[in-house]
């Protein structure tokens, strides 16, 4: 058997100079900006000279390349400076939003896992019956429904219209948030605190649904078609002659192989994801990296914005990373170099 | 593929093609082409200006609740502007994005997957690299950046919009180029003696356009939402010209106080965003597309 490790260590490969490439991009994007950095980190009263001896100091004056290999060096290092409107270090800040961020992208993308299978098969048991076209309908209507119109609709409903659940922040007044590992739902758990813990919990099953059920859609789609594909293959046939039942051909023969597109797919849609988090985070006041972000873009906070979007490439270039690894140790097919 | 070109090159003169008789691709046109009457005619048709104020009117629920005015068909924000004006001229900017910016994202796309798709080799290469860097950017954070470094305005968002969003028909357009490529009438238009440009414009073109087709439409979808996205953290155009994801923003912080505010808006997004979809869908069955989806 061939290893699959140098395919593997190839893939990491690319996703590192693809970082390397992103990284250059997002810093030249933001070198567009009109506004001076050193304008804007000294009181409004400083004079011209003042403001060009802090350009220097900021090595504003260097060409774009030199200022770029600065910052990725400080970037290595940890180094991401400082936010010019909170003036805090801003690997500070988006270490503390980062843990919320993927606590809530992890939920979503485990709702929309589960929704997307269940009605991926829902969607490929009612083919061809009288059910297929309201069921295609539902599944037209659910993807024209991007995440933040399900995140203000389920506010109205479930928030406001019946108060069922809250759908501001993280935790109920009167909480204090335990700081171990980051991760709200770990730490709750880790201090001894179920009761906190479901509150937490209370605060994310509406922003967490609202993404994840924004993303089934794709997921029942493309399952339905892969398992309508996988029943055109000899084996499914030989088990009808074997005398196996539907349910049991569906579940453990069909499915097994169809699953394998699904899950390729589920990794390019949790950069989707991750992205539509921003907007739910705004939605739901959710003290995580979205937050950060729009608050860093309204005060044109540089270092933040630059921080952030580099964080958003990295999470999402590991996930893919991982999930082309995933599917490279799943599917032997692919393994011949 | 067989119905788009069989209708192309008139094959039958007296029925409609039949993408024009399928009752989704009609309830698509339909929706989509009233909310752009409506844009269109938002002078005509507004009752107010959308920004004139009536701070002696606000938060008025809509003129068949329990204290709605029939001057406000649909009450008033927070500043006692007309709900219904408003809906209406914000219409104008997102059928200006809808269309502008997925036509632009089409092209870029279009033009590149083509010459990926037909040249292959180092091109082919270099562009699909391209598109993956491109991909690691989550949409919505890239056309935030991208927005932070352009500056806001009308011509800025579909800026934006077409340099995120041109890699969706990029990455799913070349597949297709490459399938048609290999076809055996490609290679005759080469022995004939055709040049590079007239085998892509007349020969391979022809394969892939309903598949563009299509595409265009799921994306002018897109670009409704992406534009209520940026609105909505006020990062599109100018704040005096109302959009619906800055009406939402703002009943967003009044939620109590009015929730028709916010439910207005989200109704519009979503019958638009849903006549592109239920549009795009029927152009790709009955113009037999297959296609991979990915979304916003």
């Amino acid at each position: 058997m061939t290893s699959i490790l140098p395919l593997i260590a190839r893939r990491i490969l690319v996703s590192l100079v693809i970082l390397v490439i992103v990284s250059a991009l997002l810093f030249c994007i933001l070198r567009l900006l009109p506004v001076d950095p050193a304008a804007m980190s000294l009181p409004p009263n400083a004079t011209l000279a003042e403001i060009e001896a802090k350009r220097r100091e900021m090595g504003l004056d260097l060409p774009l390349f030199r200022q770029y290999l600065i910052w990725a060096g400080e970037v290595l290092r940890g180094d991401f400076g400082a936010s010019i409107h909170f003036r805090r270090g801003v690997a500070g800040l988006v270490g503390s939003t980062l843990p919320a961020t993927v606590e809530l992208a992890a939920l979503a993308m485990l709702i929309a896992g589960a929704l997307g299978i269940a009605g991926g098969l829902t969607l490929f048991h009612v083919r061809g019956t009288r059910k297929e076209p309201i069921a295609d309908a539902g599944s037209i209507v659910l993807l024209s429904l991007p995440e933040f119109l399900w995140g203000l609709f389920f506010i109205l409903l479930f928030g406001v219209a019946l108060g069922l659940l809250p759908f501001t922040g993280r935790l109920s007044a009167g909480f204090e948030r335990p700081i171990i590992t980051g991760f709200l739902l770990i730490d709750t758990l880790l201090i001894g605190r179920p009761d906190m813990f479901v509150d937490a919990m209370k605060h994310m099953i509406l922003p967490a649904f609202a993404l994840g059920i924004a993303f089934s859609p794709t997921i029942m789609r493309v399952l339905r078609s892969s398992l309508i594909d996988v029943y055109q293959e000899d084996y499914i046939h030989q088990a009808r002659l074997r005398g196996l039942s539907e349910r049991r051909i569906l579940l453990h023969h069909a499915l097994k192989n169809a699953i394998l597109p699904t899950l390729s797919l589920m990794g390019v849609q949790f950069g989707f994801l991750f992205g539509g988090t921003l907007l739910i985070e705004v939605i739901y006041s959710y003290p995580g990296m979205g937050n950060l972000m729009v608050d860093a873009v309204r005060n044109a906070d540089l270092p933040i914005i630059q921080a952030v979007g580099l964080t958003y490439c990295v999470v999402v270039l590991v996930i893919n990373t991982a999930v082309d690894a995933l599917y490279l140790v799943l599917n032997p097919k692919l393994r011949v170099a | 593929m067989s119905a788009w070109t069989s209708t192309s090159r008139g094959a039958s003169k007296s029925a409609w093609p039949a993408w024009l008789r399928s009752p989704r691709v009609l309830a698509g046109l339909a929706v989509v082409s009233a909310i752009a009457l409506i844009a269109l005619a938002a002078p005509l048709l507004a009752p107010h200006d959308p920004n004139e104020q009536n701070l002696v009117a606000t938060f008025l629920p809509p003129a068949w609740a329990n204290g709605g005015e029939a001057a406000f068909p649909l009450g008033t924000d927070s500043l006692g502007r007309c709900t219904l004006s408003r809906l209406i001229y914000g219409a104008r900017i997102a059928m200006t994005v809808a269309i502008v910016a997925s036509l632009g994202a089409m092209l870029i796309g279009a033009v590149l997957a083509h010459i990926a798709g037909y040249f292959g080799g180092a091109t082919d290469w270099l562009i699909g690299r391209t598109v993956d860097v491109w991909m690691s950017f989550p949409p919505v954070i890239l056309s935030l950046i991208l927005m932070v470094g352009l500056g806001t305005g009308l011509r800025n968002v579909i800026l934006a919009i077409v340099l995120v969003d041109w890699t969706r028909f990029c990455r799913v357009l070349r597949a297709e180029v490459l399938v048609v490529t290999r076809r055996d009438y490609v290679a005759a238009a080469r022995l004939v003696g055709f040049s590079h440009w007239r085998t892509i414009t007349r020969e391979i073109l022809p394969a892939t356009l309903p598949l563009l087709i299509t595409l265009v439409s799921l994306e002018m979808g897109i670009a409704v939402i992406v534009e209520a996205i940026l609105s909505f953290v006020g990062m599109s155009v100018e704040p005096t010209i109302p959009t619906w994801g800055q009406m939402i923003a703002d009943a967003r912080q009044f939620i109590y106080d009015s929730p028709w505010n916010l439910t207005f808006p989200i109704l519009a997004i979503f019958v638009t965003v849903l006549g592109f979809n239920v549009l795009g869908d029927g152009l790709r069955r009955t113009l037999d597309v297959r296609l991979t989806e990915s979304r916003a």
